[in-house]
């Protein structure tokens, strides 16, 4: 029976091969959609996979209230390990601190490179379950050692063994590689974790880390537990809670809450607001799952509204059927069967199409997403998915057709009723309705992306470089530096800073200032850098003045920025002094020479955080800002600013970013989103265009003799153009009433994420109802028009 | 075979509400080939329909058998028919994506008969039919009169009791209209019941009986005497 049903599906396919391609073609782009779509989730939700006990592993969090706004993160002070360990460590099987992921010089003979990694206590690398490939699992037992993953050993050794040889790292000391693991795979947490050096050696290296010690105000470290086997990740949570407030009463003060956050909700639900968990990437997850959902569903509804539409073809082979004894439910399951066919075939073309662009849609989405041909589960799920997309696009047709009476179909005079055709209007208003709120969202996204690129950085970032100095070696050396790069030509103007220029590294408190309001808990962005920051970087000074070099006292002297001085409420900032409010051992008073315009470090999408340029005495930056000259094309001057780095700094690996780039980067994900949802909308109307072309071809032909009659009595192209495209254009004009409610209400929810926001203006609207117009009318004209200019005499044959 | 009391059938519209039969009475015997006539529009097929069991009658009794089917649900009229009732149209109603072959296997599948069993029953019904050399063909492939017989040879297939045939000459021209009609009669006289609904008097005169309607209600009957005078 089932080979009958095929047999009938493969004929009537390869008879009406236009219909067929237009069913499969569409219905095959749309499954190439959903089937990306679906990689990509399944990629998403697969986010810290190569980590066996995911859900026994947490990182220590702490949520923290300034002036009653609670910000939550994963930085916290040193002595909260020991309270943890002497109070609670019963509930943790691991439970080390770790440094930040920072980037070291890793030289081994000849070889120089620049790697991230982190410093770890002892058990690091078992609570990471890390696969050690050779030395021992132990390696970070001596304060001098250094595990290496097996691409840097590689990228190091070449050929050679690694262990028991000696790194030299930023060119401080000597380490002895312990052990080489294998590299942590991209879509997991600590997949840039190239090292990991114990954390002895970062107390045994850094004052300021021994300091910490017993700084419960100082949140500069990390900490990564494992529960115990019989450990409730919400019930050591709830017991911890207090723990630094109960322990600390200086920083009580904030209300210092700590918690647990499991590895399983780092990378989705990432996002916290007022201390409450409120997701992260997830909402794209959604987003996207759901963009998927509906493009199938368009392709699906093509399905539906021309299987339907032929059906008086049909008609007859239903009631032969019944007559000759088919029952009803025989029929649907042969009409499922044909959808099914159908969909198989829609399936093998949607996985070319996948394995055609999936570079392409891993470029744009940033993943190394492989078609994965070895995975059973993969193949089950597209036989799931091919059943359910068979199901939603042939069940309503397999009601439709299967429920003609042999009666009324069998004497060749059959026509469909007049409601027929309703159930495929609202179809087409629906596909309608999908592709103009896509239109909307997609025009609202891109322009709230350029609107936040048109916003004022407040400095210069063409032509600006930024070169990393993460090495002792640079310290006492920015002058000599600032005088050979100014004397080679290819820099016109250089300083110094603590943080790149497109983030902010360092928040502070504890200050104190004339007219500070009683009980406020100040938190200032902090960077350090050296004089000529504002000149090298062009940030205009609006008050006061710059650093100067001619003053001595310029040493203690600070720059505010405009968001800064409203948020410190100083009417004259210049000549203002911020005082330590450490009573005990107060660092000497700072005092504000001058007011900087806002520059953005940080989200383009957020105000500008409050922030303050300390003068550093002690010339310790992380990056020079390097102004190039502009005369000279950036390559020359890249390669005068590298011979130059190299004479100095021989042994360091010479690495820089171009500003205006690492800048471009804060808008990565809201141009991936706003790139895919371009190509998803695309895709949509493509669809919903291609069965809006099949029903007016399938009208066309049904009404050939209606069209015949009319030209003989007169009527025009136009006329008849009219009469075939009124119809379409009415049930477009009807989507868009639908569409426009819905994609503002979603749009605007979408945008309350953004401080710094568009306004959806009305034309947005406006542009989507007559770009969906001029799609249909162009769609819709090529049949009209053709039929209206066929011969009345052949069209009246016809009958 | 067929026992019809006081069969009423009306249409439904908007506006307004036809009788296509009033009372009719009817009664076909095992082995009989009764002719219905009548002009257009007078409830013939209305009642073959009915006959068929592809409809069901607004009043009356209606006993295939001795079985009750007037107010029998699509889904046991299906069941009912299957296997026991053959249908001939005029205009053929083969499946043009069918062929030959399988448009005369079709019945057999739905009965669930093996491949082996299909295979031999449809050979030998193509071969009596004198069509068999066509088994690949597609329908449109075929003249009208081969389109007819294969028609009857899918009627027959799983040799039901009673064939109803409505304007089985209809679209045919006179020699192959005698030749659809000899295959009837010699159905028939095999045992097969017929009930034939025709404009054609020449056709008529195979029947055994001729049954005439007028606005939905049978106004004569006349028996035949020379059956197969045409022959």
């Amino acid at each position: 029976m089932f080979k009958n049903y095929l047999k009938i599906a493969w004929r009537n396919l390869i008879k009406s091969k236009g219909y067929s391609a237009i069913n499969i073609g569409g219905l095959a782009l749309g499954m190439a959609v959903t089937l990306l779509i679906g990689l990509w989730v399944v990629d998403e939700l697969s986010y810290n996979s190569y980590f066996k006990h995911k859900d026994k592993i947490a990182q220590v969090y702490q949520s923290q209230t300034f002036n009653g706004n609670t910000g939550t993160g994963p930085a916290i002070p040193r002595p909260l390990e020991k309270a943890l360990r002497d109070g609670y460590g019963d509930n943790f099987k691991h439970l080390i601190m770790a440094s930040w992921t920072n980037d070291l010089y890793l030289k081994y003979n000849e070889t120089n490179l620049s790697r991230s990694g982190n410093y770890m206590q002892r058990e690091g690398p078992e609570l990471l379950e890390l696969e050690i490939i050779k030395g021992e699992k132990d390696g970070l037992r001596e304060v001098n050692s250094i595990m290496l993953s097996k691409s840097t050993a590689d990228a190091l050794f070449g050929g050679d063994d690694p262990i028991g040889k000696t790194v030299r790292v930023s060119n401080e000391h000597d380490l002895m590689v312990t052990a080489v693991y294998e590299d942590i795979p991209v879509n997991n947490t600590f997949n840039d974790t190239d090292y990991i050096i114990p954390w002895e050696q970062y107390l045994a290296s850094r004052e300021w880390v021994r300091n910490a010690e017993d700084q419960w105000g100082n949140n500069s470290f990390q900490i990564f537990v494992k529960l115990a086997d019989n450990a409730n990740m919400e019930t050591v949570s709830q017991k911890i809670r207090n723990v630094k407030k109960d322990l600390n009463e200086d920083t009580a003060e904030f209300n210092p809450q700590i918690f647990l956050f499991p590895m399983n909700e780092w990378y989705l639900h990432g996002n916290f607001e007022n201390g409450k968990q409120v997701g992260g990437r997830i909402k794209y997850v959604w987003l996207f799952g759901i963009i998927g959902a509906f493009v199938l569903l368009l392709a699906c509804i093509n399905f539906m509204n021309l299987s339907t539409a032929r059906s008086e073809k049909r008609a007859k082979e239903v009631g032969i059927r019944k007559s000759i004894g088919s029952q009803r439910r025989q029929l649907i399951n042969q009409f499922l069967s044909e959808s099914f066919l159908v969909v198989v075939f829609a399936f093998i073309i949607a996985s070319l199409i996948v394995l055609l662009s999936l570079n392409g849609f891993n470029e744009l989405s940033r993943k190394e997403i492989s078609f994965p041909w070895n995975s059973g589960i993969f193949w089950l799920s597209s036989l799931i998915f091919i059943l359910i997309t068979a199901l939603v696009a042939g069940s309503y047709p397999a009601l439709y057709l299967s429920s003609f009476r042999p009666v009324d179909v069998l004497k060749g005079t059959f026509k469909a009723g007049k409601y027929a055709g309703l159930p495929r209007k609202i179809l087409v208003v629906l596909q309608f309705t999908v592709s103009v709120a896509f239109i909307i969202g997609t025009v609202i996204v891109m322009q709230q992306i350029n609107h936040a690129k048109n916003r004022p950085v407040g400095y210069d970032k063409e032509g600006l470089i930024q070169v990393p100095t993460f090495s002792q070696d640079f310290t006492g050396k920015y002058d000599l530096m600032r005088s050979e790069f100014l004397n080679s030509n290819a820099v016109v103007e250089m300083s110094s800073s603590s943080s790149p220029t497109t983030r902010i590294w360092s928040n502070r408190g504890g200050f104190t200032w004339e007219g500070k309001p009683e009980g406020f808990q100040e938190d200032l962005a902090w960077t350090e850098v050296s004089a000529e920051y504002a000149k090298s970087l062009n940030l205009k000074i609006v008050e006061g003045r710059d650093f100067s070099r001619d003053f001595a006292s310029d040493s203690l002297a600070v720059l505010i920025n405009q968001t800064a001085k409203k948020y410190l409420g100083m009417e004259n900032p210049i000549g203002k002094l911020l005082k330590d409010d450490d009573e005990e051992d107060p660092n000497p008073p700072l005092k504000i020479i001058g007011v900087v315009e806002d520059m953005i470090t940080q989200s383009p999408y957020e105000p500008v955080k409050q922030g303050v340029y300390v003068f550093d005495r002690f010339d310790n930056s992380s990056y020079y800002n390097l102004r190039l000259n502009p005369n000279q094309s950036a390559s020359q001057n890249i390669a005068i600013v590298e011979r130059v780095f190299k004479e100095h700094f021989p042994d360091i690996p010479f690495n820089y970013d171009f500003v205006d780039s690492e800048y471009g980067e804060k808008f990565a994900a809201e141009e991936r989103i706003g790139t895919l949802s371009g190509i998803f909308t695309a895709l949509a109307i493509l669809i919903s265009c291609l069965g809006l072309f099949g029903l007016t071809s399938f009208v066309a032909e049904q009404r050939t003799k209606e069209i015949g009659v009319r030209k003989v009595l007169g009527a025009t192209t136009f006329n008849v153009w009219n009469m075939l495209s009124k119809d379409f254009l009415k049930l477009v004009i009807i989507s868009c009433f639908i569409a426009i409610p819905i994609s503002y209400y979603i749009m605007n929810g979408w945008l309350q994420d953004y401080p710094y926001r568009v306004i959806m203006e009305w034309w947005i609207f406006v542009l989507a109802v007559v770009g969906a117009l001029a799609i249909t009318i162009l769609t819709v004209s090529f049949q009209a028009i053709k039929a209206a200019n066929a011969n009345p005499v052949n069209s009246l044959r016809t009958e | 075979m067929i026992h019809i009391q006081n069969l009423k059938k009306s249409f439904r519209t908007e506006e307004v509400e036809t009788l296509a039969l009033n009372n009719v009475n009817l009664k076909v015997e095992d082995g009989e080939f009764a002719a219905i006539m009548g002009p257009s529009g007078c409830g013939k097929s209305t009642l073959l329909n009915i006959i068929g069991m592809l409809d069901n009658p607004t009043e009356g009794s209606y006993k295939f058998a001795g079985h009750e089917v007037g107010g029998l649900k699509e889904r046991q009229r299906t069941e009912l028919r299957k296997g026991n009732l053959g249908f001939v149209f005029q205009s053929f109603n083969l499946i043009d994506e069918l062929t030959v072959f399988e448009n005369v296997e079709l019945p057999l599948i739905y009965l669930k008969e093996s491949k082996s069993s299909r295979r031999e029953k449809v050979m030998k019904v193509l071969e009596r039919m004198k069509i068999a050399h066509r088994e690949k063909h597609f329908p449109h492939q075929l003249s009208g009169g081969q389109q007819q017989r294969v028609a009857i040879a899918r009627a027959v297939v799983t040799n039901p009791k009673l064939i109803l045939a409505d304007e089985p000459t209809g679209n045919l021209d006179s020699k192959n209209g005698i030749e659809v009609m000899n295959l009837l009669t010699e159905l028939n006289q095999e045992g097969t019941t017929i009930v034939m609904v025709t404009h054609s008097d020449r056709d008529s005169h195979y029947a055994h009986r001729v049954i005439n309607l007028f606005d939905g209600q049978i106004v004569t009957e006349s028996q035949n005497r020379a059956v197969g005078a045409m022959m």
